[in-house]
């Protein structure tokens, strides 16, 4: 299994070096004279090229990009202008409250998404399942700021929950917080609760009319034991189904985020663009981008090791 | 597949029109019902001109978030007293553009660089699949926005942000398709019969794998279009005055104690739009009779 | 015998041990109708033996004929959209007026199948001592997985495994194919069945693994005094191992009796035709002949009102098509449907190289062809 995960972390290198490349890339985008920008229009010709020079805007690109990867690998990500501090220190702090908010929505939706995803598997034909069915392809098709508005409506008009935000002002308990996530969390949660569902119940049919299942019931093996057999065949497609659910909730919680004014990337990542304070928002997408590398490593090597084949080959 | 329209002589037009009645009435529920949402979004964006109530740019301070069903304004007034059927339906023009245009450019990209890849084989292959890889390694609407917010605010700079995300997924598609079709014996026969790649391409590779690829892209409109106004709502689309509806949803929800309810309208529109051509996809996906994995 | 748990009761009432001890398992007119759109396709249409403990039953035919679906409707196998009619007669009991919880007790502990490809016998994510365990312990021969081990690797080693603990231990497809088919027959007689159906255990398997199996399953009918029904297409097989034969066609039965009689005196013309169809080492070239045309579709009309060969029979007269000849003895244990040939098809000369071609075609099949 080490091995296994050597050889994995091996082969997203190459990937993790794409990703810096692609978020410098980004930043050379930006239209206009990073120069003038910074010093103003009243600058002086000679005072635009000494920065220009100490940027090292004059070097080829390759030269620039080294130059800022070697700073990117020792955390400088640039500094926000709008707040004045650097920018990774900003995102990373962001980053933990984002991660609260994912991670509950990630389990929300896994166990919501395999419950009604054993329904609609082994109970097609029931009421439940084509209400289930219906819902899911509604909660795939429903954008996570809809059902955002949706709760955050719930929440002004029901007085139940708190309207947004992370904590009460004051209040630091978990009762609190708890309060707090319920509704982002579960807004966030339900389209990939329904993609969850729809791909699960598909692999657990596929596992269902494979032969060894009909030979378990020739050896008199119940229905609920057939079951768990089913689903244990079935991890390692669910497992590949959650981690897209990572890369999927990374983007969705964005604006989820924004909509409850939760205080994570995406709250900062929406004002960063109203700033325009790039270094922000480069630094944003790309911790976002390592982290769901680092996932899909994860994800992985979780498959192998539900499935011995898998490690073997 | 081979009725295009460019077949259509004027004497067959009458000949078509049943045929056609009877073959719409035989649809799924859920096409008709898609079908008919998008043409109504799709009819109300290229009549605005003519139908919408009122300028959906200029307010009346005096008018200021009336609620839906006011006189005058069936759904309601935003915070500057602008009536929102208007520019719902104005608003439609830019959301759709900017959803459907990218899918459109990156289904051309897309296929040209699956089909490159999987015909070349060899370092072109690798070295185009790779680039995409690392493409695929970001979440989608988060480099869409970093590659927005590069570009300045505006709809065209959507357009493209969205077209550069859009391309890894259809050319992985694409390749695996041409792929798929590149080993079936026909394809063998007629390389073996002397055919150039670019002739099997054009006369066999494309047209196998138009229906599969066709319903895939279908498929990622709705998505699209919801991508489209989530940036617009971040502040990546439109410029202010002009309404499209992720800009009419972030101005909305300011009010959302006032008048909560016109909060979700843009909200359920974006939602309609979405489900809309997700039931078409579907529709399409089982006139094609393309796999359900293929387009998942 | 004391009282089982069987499903999720306690069932005392029900006779497994059978009235005439020589009977294990014996079926009477079993029908197998299949739904197909709006139409029922009758694929077994009346099938009538008796397996017996200790003795091998081989049901011998092409594929197509019906002998899967008949192995796997005795042990009601056949899922929802089956219709299976008749008598499974399992001592007083009829298996197919059983409720299904009764059955899935049944299945596995009073009657073992062996699948024919054995690599989907077994779950590929659960080791093989797990599985065998779970079998035993859901029959009621052990309680906990820990007493479990002991009789496994017993089982494993009865079955002819080598280093039954490292087996235990494994994965299926760390196993070879041989070694997996061996696992399936452990399982399969984990709680000591009365009745075991193997539906073609050695086809998937290479030709020298198939003898070892076979020899394998020849051992354990003799040792468990268990009733074998080996179902195969291969008349090599059936010659290997049966002590009886039944050759069926169409969904019938067509021949029955002792397996050395009937392979080598076929009574009817279609296991005429399947012996004429087997290379056999030593004799010369040009012998080999393909039974001509094709087994009929359980669709075609009016199978039940004429012999279902009649179309690819040398022998078949106008009364062949006509109505249909029962299953009748034609001498001691003997049984065949075939009116025309009076119980033992005569075993032509090898045919010229070109009437065996014309015999391709079956509308020149005339018996006059014969006579000359």
């Amino acid at each position: 299994m080490p091995a296994f995960l050597a050889r994995r972390i091996l082969y997203a290198l190459p990937i993790l070096l794409g990703v810096s490349v692609v978020v410098f890339i980004t930043i050379k985008l930006i239209p206009g004279d990073p120069v003038s920008t910074l010093l103003g229009p009243s600058a002086t010709p000679a005072a635009k090229a000494d920065l220009t020079a100490r940027l090292g805007l004059n070097d080829p690109l390759p030269v620039q990009y080294l130059h800022w990867l070697w700073h990117a690998l020792q955390g400088d990500l640039g500094t926000s202008l709008a707040m004045g501090q650097p920018a990774l220190t900003l995102v990373t702090k962001a980053f933990g409250n984002t991660m609260v908010l994912l991670v509950t929505a990630l389990v929300i939706a896994t166990i919501g998404g395999v419950g009604f995803g054993l329904v609609l598997a082994l109970r097609p034909k029931s009421l439940l399942a084509r209400l289930v069915g219906g819902a899911s392809l509604g909660a795939i098709s429903i954008p996570q700021y809809t059902v955002a508005m949706l709760f955050l409506l719930l929440a002004v008009e029901s007085k139940a929950f708190p309207v947004g935000g992370m904590h009460s002002t004051g209040a630091t308990g978990v009762g609190d917080l708890a309060s707090h996530l319920v509704l982002p969390a579960v807004a966030a949660a339900l389209t990939p609760m329904g993609i969850v569902a729809r791909m699960f119940s598909v692999a657990v049919g596929e596992v269902l009319a494979q032969d060894f299942v009909t030979n378990m019931r020739a050896r008199g093996v119940r229905q609920p034991a057939i079951v768990r057999h089913a689903v244990h065949n079935a991890l390692p497609a669910l497992l590949t189904i959650t981690g897209l659910q990572v890369g999927y909730l990374l983007g969705g919680v964005l604006f989820v985020e924004t909509i409850f004014s939760w205080p994570g990337i995406g709250e900062l990542v929406y004002q960063a663009i109203s700033t325009r304070d790039m270094a922000l928002i480069q630094a944003g997408v790309l911790l976002s981008a390592v982290l769901l590398v680092l996932v899909n490593v994860v994800v992985d090597t979780a498959h192998a090791a539900v499935d011995p084949r898998v490690r073997a080959a | 597949m081979s009725a295009t329209g460019l077949d259509l002589p004027i004497t067959g037009a009458r000949k078509r029109r049943r045929p056609l009645r009877r073959r719409v009435a035989a649809l799924p529920g859920s096409t008709l019902a898609g079908g008919t949402i998008v043409g109504v979004i799709v009819l109300g964006a290229v009549l605005a001109p003519v139908l919408s109530p009122d300028d959906p740019i200029v307010g009346s301070i005096s008018q200021r978030l009336f609620d839906v069903g006011s006189a005058g304004h069936v759904l309601g007034t935003d915070g500057q007293g602008r009536d929102i059927l208007s520019r719902l339906m104005w608003g439609a023009r830019p959301t759709l553009i900017a959803g459907v245009l990218p899918v459109l450019i990156a289904t051309l990209i897309g296929t040209t660089l699956g089909l490159v890849a999987a015909l070349s084989g060899g370092w072109p292959r690798t070295a185009i699949m790779r680039t995409l890889d690392v493409l695929y390694a970001f979440p989608a609407i988060l480099l869409a926005i970093a590659i927005g917010a590069a570009l300045g605010p505006g709809v065209l700079n959507a357009i493209v942000s969205l077209a550069i995300v859009l391309i890894a997924p259809i050319a992985r598609v694409a390749e695996g398709e041409v792929l798929r079709v590149r080993s079936a014996d026909f394809i063998e026969s007629a390389r073996v019969s002397g055919a150039r790649w670019s002739t099997i391409s054009r006369r066999h590779v494309l047209p196998n794998i138009a229906p599969a690829l066709t319903v895939y892209c279908t498929s990622l409109i709705g998505l699209s279009i919801v991508y489209a106004a989530g940036l617009s709502f971040l502040g990546l689309g439109v410029s202010p005055p002009t309404a499209d509806w992720g800009s009419m949803l972030n101005d909305l929800r300011q009010s959302i104690y006032d008048r909560p309810v016109l909060s979700l309208i843009p909200a359920i529109a974006i939602f309609l739009a979405s489900i809309g051509f997700n039931l078409l996809g579907d529709g399409l996906r089982r006139q094609l009779d393309v796999n359900e994995e293929v387009a998942s | 015998m004391r009282g089982r748990t069987i499903g999720n009761a306690q069932v005392e009432n029900i006779q497994l041990v059978a009235a005439d001890a020589s009977e294990a398992l014996e079926v009477t007119d079993l029908r197998v109708e299949f739904r197909r759109g709006d139409r029922m396709r009758a694929v077994v249409r009346g099938v009538d033996f008796t397996l017996r403990p200790g003795r091998t039953l081989v049901l011998l035919g092409e594929s197509g004929s019906g002998k899967s679906v008949t192995a796997r409707a005795l042990m009601r196998l056949d899922g929802a959209g089956a219709n299976v009619s008749g008598r499974v007669g399992f001592g007083e009991t009829d298996l197919l007026g059983l409720p299904e919880p009764v059955m899935a007790g049944l299945r596995g502990s009073a009657i073992g199948l062996v699948p024919q490809d054995p690599s989907g016998a077994l779950d590929p994510l659960r080791k093989i001592g797990k599985q065998i365990a779970e079998v035993l312990i859901r029959h009621g021969a052990a309680f906990s997985p820990k007493e479990a081990k002991p009789q496994a690797a017993e089982l494993l080693a009865r079955v002819g495994i080598p280093d039954p603990p490292r087996v235990l231990d494994a994965l299926p497809h760390e196993l070879s194919g041989g070694m997996r088919q061996r696992v399936a027959i452990a399982l399969a007689i984990a709680c000591r069945p009365r009745v075991l159906i193997a539906d073609e255990p050695t086809t998937a398997l290479d030709v020298t693994v198939q003898a070892q199996v076979l020899e394998l399953f020849a051992s354990l009918c003799a040792d468990l005094k268990v009733a074998l029904l080996l179902v195969t297409h291969d008349v090599g097989v059936a010659r290997a191992i049966g002590d009886d034969v039944a050759v069926m066609y169409a969904g019938r039965l067509v021949e029955f009796g002792p397996a050395r009689e009937v392979l080598d005196a076929p009574a009817h013309p279609y296991t005429a035709g399947l012996l004429d169809a087997v290379p056999t080492p030593g004799v010369a070239r040009g012998t080999l002949r393909a039974i001509p045309g094709r087994p009929p579709s359980p669709d075609e009309p009016g199978l039940d009102d004429r012999c279902a060969l009649a179309p690819r029979c040398r022998f078949a007269t106008a009364a062949c098509s006509e109505h249909r000849p029962p299953l009748a003895a034609v001498g001691p244990g003997r049984l065949a449907a075939c009116d025309v040939v009076g119980g033992r098809v005569p075993r032509t000369a090898p045919e010229p190289e070109a009437a065996a071609e014309t015999s391709t075609d079956p509308t020149t099949d005339a018996p006059l062809e014969v006579l000359s």
